[in-house]
């Protein structure tokens, strides 16, 4: 274990003792007279901040994850010793930038490298811990399918985890009600929200649209457990009471169809949201060109509009997709827990994530394969989702071409 | 001051952009089977008397239209009329090109399918080539129908715009400032096709350039202010204006 936190806040104190006495001696090698400075005073500290301060944060943090992760037996120097260099390379990069600070130096094009140098590391993070996600997920997937024949898992046809041994873990059933769900919220939010987009865009008057547009991203703040409890107490029962049992098409207020419905409720504003914003962004000399031939204003939104909109709404709507399929707090508490092949949509089914945060919780060693095959489910959902994002991109870049 | 028959009349016409005034009692008469131009300083409101002839500034909320607008002597403001209909019969093409993002064929077969012109393919083919050959497109862009009418050139695509217009067979052709995002040769070639489209249209033309109006227009209507300042024979008003704010303009003294 290497402390951090006593190096660090040594390395600021260097760093921010750095930037006054550059800025300081800037001033005074010139006697005040800032004109004569090739940048202001501000970037010479600047320069000598970050030549202290990067540089020795980068190697404590680095030299930390490294000796956290291959154990204290890797660490060749004691810890003492390391927290001495750190500094000591701190010390160093104040006192070699504070000697170069003099009137001619380009402290501003130095400065504006290194600012440049953190928005790229930020990046660079952002893309590395997606990486560490799939490696993460692909190592324990690699244990499971050691232990569980992966011709069960992608082709069979029954989901029976069995904490004695002996499961039969087959995804099949997990992915027929994911994508069950998923369809018939989309069949609900797609129309719904496009209609909804269109009629905001082009239909209501300003000060409608400003109530209304808000009003519908409210929708987008609810947390997800909060649809789930109206599926759980209201939509459940009232599908069961005055639709499911009259008809006699089944006895279960869990079913694919509440869940479909309250997520189809909670995908619209994404869908509309989004649709809106594109749909604005269509040049009005499109509008104008339609109604000038004599067509209609539904003429114009059906055949010029939303055409030249629709990379973005598929954008919009693959976006909703991808909630959907993620989606697990709705469909707990919506469609219950049960695996299975159905095409009745008033029967309960369950969808991948529910199985994930069920084969987790509880008393669970990360060693058998009724725990790590969540880890498997995990990743193809990802990849399901990942194919999913690489479609739609195809589908808005192919439109693009034709549309710009 | 005039034989051929009077295709488009307006009398005692103002137009009010919510408290903006921005037409003041214009009354003016348009032959047919001619050029007309409308010129004047920016801001003068010859765009908004022309949007007023096919009712597009029905698309703008806060625009209100008085007084009269006859078209082969029928009112086009009158309640009865629809506006969508007289769209039909009026075609515009706009300053800047804006083909829809579809195929050329579609854009052109746009007008004629929406307004039901067509009983098969064959006879939208015919009109789609037919409107092409009007539109001077018909040689450039017969083997490229299926490509995206984006793909043309600038001048191309405003003969495009023009071609999609002529498609619903309208009798009037509202255009404004065709030629003002083009370039000098694309330009020529424009003004080329309204030469030719005066035998079958009334053509009514915004432009800013004095030299396009003179060059393409038989009528000139010079506007100033929201008013119609003088309107007469272009020759004659270019050479010899009678009102000293026309001069002024076409001189170069303000404007």
């Amino acid at each position: 274990m290497v402390s951090i936190s006593f190096p660090f806040s040594m390395i600021l104190l260097i760093a921010v003792i750095g930037y006054f006495a550059a800025r300081r001696k800037a001033i005074a090698m010139v006697k005040g007279n800032l004109r004569q400075l090739q940048a202001l005073p501000q970037a010479y500290g600047q320069t000598v901040f970050f030549t202290t301060f990067l540089p020795a944060t980068v190697i404590l943090l680095g030299w930390a994850f490294v000796v956290r992760i291959m154990g204290p037996s890797y660490a060749l120097i004691s810890d003492g010793l390391f927290q001495v260099l750190v500094i000591i390379t701190a010390a160093v990069g104040a006192a070699l930038s504070y000697l170069r600070v003099k009137p001619s130096q380009r402290a501003r094009a130095i400065s504006e490298r290194w600012i440049m140098g953190v928005l790229m590391a930020a990046s660079a993070l952002a893309i590395l811990t997606t990486i560490g996600i799939v490696i993460s997920m692909l190592s324990e997937s690699a244990i499971f399918f050691r232990q569980h024949s992966w011709s069960d898992f992608f082709f069979g046809t029954v989901w029976a985890p069995n904490f004695r041994g002996g499961s039969q873990l087959s995804i099949l059933p997990l992915l027929w009600g994911t994508l069950y769900i998923s369809f018939i919220s989309l069949i609900i939010a797609v129309p719904v929200g496009l209609y909804a987009a269109i009629y905001l865009s082009e239909y209501a008057s300003p000060s409608l649209r400003s109530v209304a547009k808000p009003a519908i991203e409210v929708l987008a703040g609810i947390p997800t457990i909060v649809y789930g409890l109206f599926a759980l107490i209201t939509v459940g029962p009232m599908l069961r009471d005055f639709f499911v049992q009259p008809l006699g098409l089944g006895s279960s207020s869990s079913s694919v169809m509440t869940a479909g419905l309250v997520m189809g409720v909670m995908l619209i504003p994404f869908v509309s949201s989004l649709s809106d914003d594109i749909i604005n962004a269509v040049p009005q000399a499109m509008r104008d060109g339609s109604l000038g031939l004599g067509a209609t204003k539904s003429e114009t939104i059906r055949q010029v509009v939303v055409p030249a909109a629709l990379p973005g709404i598929v954008g919009a709507v693959l976006l909703a997709a991808s909630r959907a399929i993620g989606e697990t707090m709705i469909v707990v508490l919506g469609a219950g827990a049960a695996a299975r092949f159905d095409l009745n949509p008033f029967e309960a089914m369950t969808t991948v994530t529910v199985k994930i945060v069920s084969q987790l919780t509880g008393d669970t060693d990360f060693a058998s394969p009724e725990t790590l095959v969540a880890f498997a489910l995990g990743l193809s959902l990802f990849v399901i989702t990942l194919g999913l994002n690489i479609v739609a991109l195809v589908i808005v870049r192919k439109y693009r071409e034709q549309y710009e | 001051m005039t034989k051929l028959p009077i295709k488009i009349s307006a009398k005692n016409v103002d137009v009010f952009y919510g408290a903006a005034h921005a037409i003041k009692s214009v009354d003016v008469e348009i032959a047919d089977k001619m050029v007309t131009s409308f010129i004047g300083p920016s801001g003068c409101g010859k765009s908004t008397f022309l949007r007023c002839i096919n009712r597009m500034n029905d698309t703008i909320d806060v625009c209100r239209v008085t007084g009269d607008i006859m078209i082969d002597m029928e009112d086009i403001y009158d309640r009865r009329v629809d506006p969508v209909q007289l769209r039909a019969k009026v075609g515009m093409v706009f300053q800047k090109p804006n083909p829809f993002p579809k195929s050329i064929y579609d854009n052109v077969a746009y007008g004629p399918k929406i307004h039901g012109m067509a009983r098969n393919k064959l006879e939208l083919d015919e009109i789609v080539e037919k409107s092409l050959r009007r539109a001077a497109l018909w040689d450039e862009a017969k083997d490229r129908l299926q490509e995206p009418g984006t793909g043309l050139s600038g001048g191309q695509q405003q003969r495009l715009c023009i071609a999609r217009a002529v498609a619903t067979e309208p009798e009037v052709l509202l255009m404004d400032e065709p030629c003002s995002a083009l370039d000098p040769i694309a330009t020529a070639q424009i003004e080329q096709l309204i030469d030719e489209l005066r035998s079958s249209y009334c053509v009514v033309i915004v432009t800013h350039s004095m030299a396009q109006a003179s060059r393409v227009s038989d009528r000139t209507a010079f506007f100033h202010l929201g008013e119609l300042v003088e309107y007469g024979y272009t020759s004659h008003i270019f050479t010899n204006p009678s009102d000293k704010r026309t001069e002024s303009y076409i001189t170069g003294r303000i404007g």
